[in-house]
């Protein structure tokens, strides 16, 4: 299935900092890998949201160093979009696949 | 090994933060350039120094800069002729810190320019970081 194929797809790895080795083939159902990738990206992207914010209003309340704030915002703002082009590929790939002509 | 692009941020963030450190040693001095003890022959505020050390962060591998620790300046205090100070001895002199404006104000710059290039390094790596994510957009 190209879907799951899709479902091992490294850039998932890479987004969630998991090492990139090669996975067995695993009987994933079209449904399971697809879903799989989009929890994925969005649960990393969240929670670098989060800590970018509980930083930065650490660093208002004067508890963490400005530095450290824009440090955790910046990094929050690259998973985001890397999770967000990602995920905009992944789609466009699956939209082109039910596109297809039967 | 985690991604070197985000390595040299944490590693330049590091350096911002042991330079405002270093910032922070010099105000103190500025600001303490005039403070005299306040009993007859006692001590003024004496110059700190800061001194930095590599360290490694266990996560990535790196070797970050880390503050090793806040020092005084044992230099001999500068005497000066004031009868009427309270700290002044007997024979009519009070100590004064052993601050050197010259020298607090090139340190400061040199601070602010390390400052700058440890700036220079995140920009440099986060317009890397975007630039790389940016060719998955675009193109399709």
């Amino acid at each position: 299935m190209i879907v799951s194929a899709i479902g091992d797809s490294k850039a998932l790895q890479a987004v969630q900092g998991t090492p990139l080795q090669p996975k067995a083939a695993e009987n994933l159902t079209a449904n399971e890998g697809f879903e799989k990738i989009l929890n994925g990206l969005g649960a990393n992207a969240f929670e670098a949201l989060r800590t970018g914010e509980s930083t930065a209003i650490a660093a208002i309340e004067g508890k963490a160093t400005t530095q450290q704030a824009v440090m955790a915002t910046m990094e929050a703002e690259k998973s985001l979009q890397a999770a967000l082009a990602i995920r905009d590929k992944i789609v466009s790939a699956f939209l082109e696949i039910s596109r297809m002509q039967i | 090994m985690g991604d070197p692009l985000i390595a040299a941020m944490k590693i330049s963030a590091s350096g911002l933060e042991a330079q405002s450190m270093r910032v922070r040693v010099i105000s103190e001095n500025l600001a303490n350039a005039q403070s005299t003890g306040s009993t007859p022959g006692s001590d003024p505020f004496r110059r700190k120094t800061i001194s930095f050390g590599d360290e490694l962060d266990r996560v990535s591998g790196a070797t970050l800069v880390g503050v090793q620790g806040v020092q005084t300046d044992q230099s001999p205090f500068p005497l000066e002729f004031d009868p009427g100070n309270p700290a002044a001895n007997a024979a009519g002199y009070v100590k004064m810190p052993n601050v050197n404006l010259i020298l607090e104000m090139a340190d400061m710059r040199e601070a602010n320019r390390s400052y700058e290039s440890n700036l220079q390094v995140v920009k440099q790596a986060r317009e890397m970081i975007s630039m790389t994510i940016d060719l998955l957009r675009g193109g399709n």
